[in-house]
């Protein structure tokens, strides 16, 4: 059941792709099928293990910028600079966290953010790299096996198989004795000390996963667009993917899908008033969290529990 | 060569210590309301830009009398202060982790409230600078500075005095002391702690767009103020502790002299990057902060 309402919320976008055949619309699938990917990657932190990391974005920012390099700088294929920019990136992440890791719910959200905030200012002040608030343009695409770009309905496809491998990964992981533990700890921290849970260790696991996840998505976002910029990996764009998984429904596989699905192609259907993606997602934010703490789907599933 | 680095040193001391007591207004308002409250203020910036560009708007543009604009505007911030207390923060007080809740919250109305600039004031023009109500320089010693620039110094500092002597001496600002120590003992007392709530929000708020307002009048303002000010605001509560007004003081000036002095040298994000780099290293070492009881 739930696997069958997984494959149908990826395959909206997949439709949209092949039954609609408009440009714009593909592209948007494609902007979904990755803010899907980095929502998973965030509920497996915000969702499974209770913790809220406004650095996110900050981290997919810092894999998206050594992608680039490694790629138009360096040379290197982009199938080979994306492994190496996530990695880095969670590695860089995992080092600036380390302390906060230790901290509780509300410190370790505080200081999320202002690690996210370093690294934003860290964008715009070293335009060596990252050519400050201007951006970097005309990022190539991903190659293909022929050493071209692949073209658009292909990309798209590339970009859900990243989708369902994520969801994969994590769905497995969540039944694992690994992740049984992380929910254990979100659970009651306490109780897992006194159970003799390494809590820090684990918790550290949950962040470095999710944090390659993170970069997967910066890496794919940057070469799909074509363009990386600050504006791009700032606090409220981590804020918003918080807000994907926690609309969509935080904890579940399904939540971040759907919440990322609903959510994402916002600021793409509203180019001329980007001002207006503020106030959505502004009062998306205060209302979700006043009366749909579980999500959408969690409410589903909360009501179909009760029949 | 002498007289020229004199002059330097004497308009770092002098810019130092307005921007000080502005952050230190601000960073005032934000710590009352963390400290009563549990709620990190995360639009603080927000409103304060708003309560800038109201002042703007009302005095400058459309060009209302002092008197009119500057009632005006808190008459409106704190509105919606009121509101949003009644209908939002309210639902929140009985819980005990409530303040990453707020955190978030706040972020949200940071982030509609941000949008709406952009989509109102930002069509308007990129900066605001408020017309001078009082035109001249003082000359005080070998500097010369604008007559603007000295009254908002002069208010910010009767502020956080004021707030300081309400805090010690009358009846609630004691009680909002006695929930800030300890809220089980101040309820047994007999103290309303949901009114000293509702109070400690409406009076930090003003506070800020008092804050606000001042720095109007000092400096122009950007759309992107108000996400600098809650980061700075933001690290000297941190560091002053959360709930001391000495702490915000202190630090607020220690943060103004460092913006001051390392804008003589470089770009002043500089600054900005040390007041993060000071306020994750007193979350690591110390949450309660440096002035905390």
């Amino acid at each position: 059941m739930r696997i069958l309402v997984i494959a149908m919320v990826i395959a909206t976008p997949l439709v949209a792709i092949f039954g609609l055949r408009n440009d714009f619309l593909v592209f948007i699938a494609g902007i979904a099928l990755i803010h899907m990917l980095w929502a998973s990657g965030l509920n497996l932190l915000y969702g499974f293990t209770g913790l809220i990391p406004l650095t996110y974005a900050g981290i997919a920012g810092i894999s998206a910028y050594m992608t680039v390099h490694l790629v138009m700088r360096l040379g290197l294929s982009f199938w080979l600079a994306l492994p190496i920019g996530s990695a880095a990136a969670a590695l860089v992440g995992l080092l600036l966290s380390l302390p906060a890791i230790r901290l509780r719910g509300f410190y370790f959200a505080l200081s999320g953010m202002v690690i996210q905030s370093a690294f934003t200012i860290a964008f715009v002040y070293f335009p060596a790299y990252t050519n400050g608030d201007t951006g970097i343009a005309s990022v190539p695409r991903p190659t293909g096996f022929d050493g071209g770009a692949i073209p658009s309905p292909y990309m798209e496809c590339v970009l859900a198989l990243f989708v369902i491998a994520a969801v994969a990964g994590i769905g497995l992981t969540m039944r694992s004795r690994f992740g049984r533990t992380l929910i254990t700890i979100r659970e009651d921290e306490d109780l897992a000390r006194a159970l003799g849970i390494n809590v820090t260790l684990n918790r550290t696991a949950a962040f470095i996963i999710s944090s390659f996840i993170a970069g997967l998505g910066g890496g794919l976002y940057a070469h799909y667009i074509g363009f990386a910029s600050p504006r791009a990996f700032d606090v409220l764009i981590s804020l918003n993917l918080w807000l994907m998984v926690a609309m969509g429904g935080r904890g579940t596989l399904v939540g971040p899908l759907l919440g990322a699905l609903l959510l994402a192609p916002l600021p793409y259907l509203l180019v001329q008033y980007t001002w207006v993606k503020d106030v959505i997602y502004g009062v998306a934010i205060v209302l979700v969290t006043l009366f749909l703490p579980q999500g959408i789907y969690g409410f589903v599933l909360k009501r179909k529990a009760r029949t | 060569m002498l007289e020229e680095n004199l002059l330097v040193v004497f308009s770092v001391i002098t810019s130092g210590l307005l921007v000080g007591t502005i952050f230190s207004v601000v960073a005032a308002g934000l710590s009352l309301i963390h400290g009563t409250i549990l709620l990190p203020q995360a639009a603080n910036g927000q409103v304060f830009l708003g309560a800038g560009l109201l002042f703007w708007l009302f005095g400058t543009e459309w060009e209302w009398p002092l008197w009119l604009a500057v009632p005006t505007t808190f008459l409106i911030i704190g509105f919606l202060a009121f509101a949003c207390e009644a209908t939002i923060l309210k639902r929140f007080y009985p819980l005990e982790d409530r303040n990453i809740s707020y955190l978030i919250i706040t972020l949200g109305i940071a982030q509609i409230l941000s949008g709406i600039y952009t989509g109102t004031f930002g069509r308007i023009s990129d900066t605001f600078q408020v017309t001078a109500p009082v035109n001249g320089f003082a000359i005080i010693e070998p500097v010369p500075i604008a007559y603007t620039r000295l009254i908002a110094f002069v208010l910010a500092g009767s502020v956080l005095g004021g707030l300081v002597a309400f805090l010690r001496l009358h009846r609630i600002g004691r009680a909002l002391r006695a929930v800030f120590q300890n809220r089980e003992a101040a309820r047994l007392r007999g103290i309303d702690t949901l009114k000293i709530y509702r109070f400690a929000f409406l009076l930090g708020t003003a506070i800020t767009t008092a804050g606000g307002i001042l720095f109007a009048l000092a400096f122009a303002l950007d759309l992107t103020v108000g996400w600098t000010i809650s980061l700075i605001t933001f690290s000297i509560m941190i560091v002053g502790g959360p709930g001391s007004v000495v702490g915000a003081l202190v630090v607020g000036l220690v943060f103004g002299f460092t913006q001051a002095i390392v804008s003589v040298f470089a770009d002043p994000t500089v600054a900005t990057f040390a007041y993060l780099l000071a306020m994750l290293a007193m979350l690591f070492i110390r949450p309660s902060g440096l002035f905390a009881k």
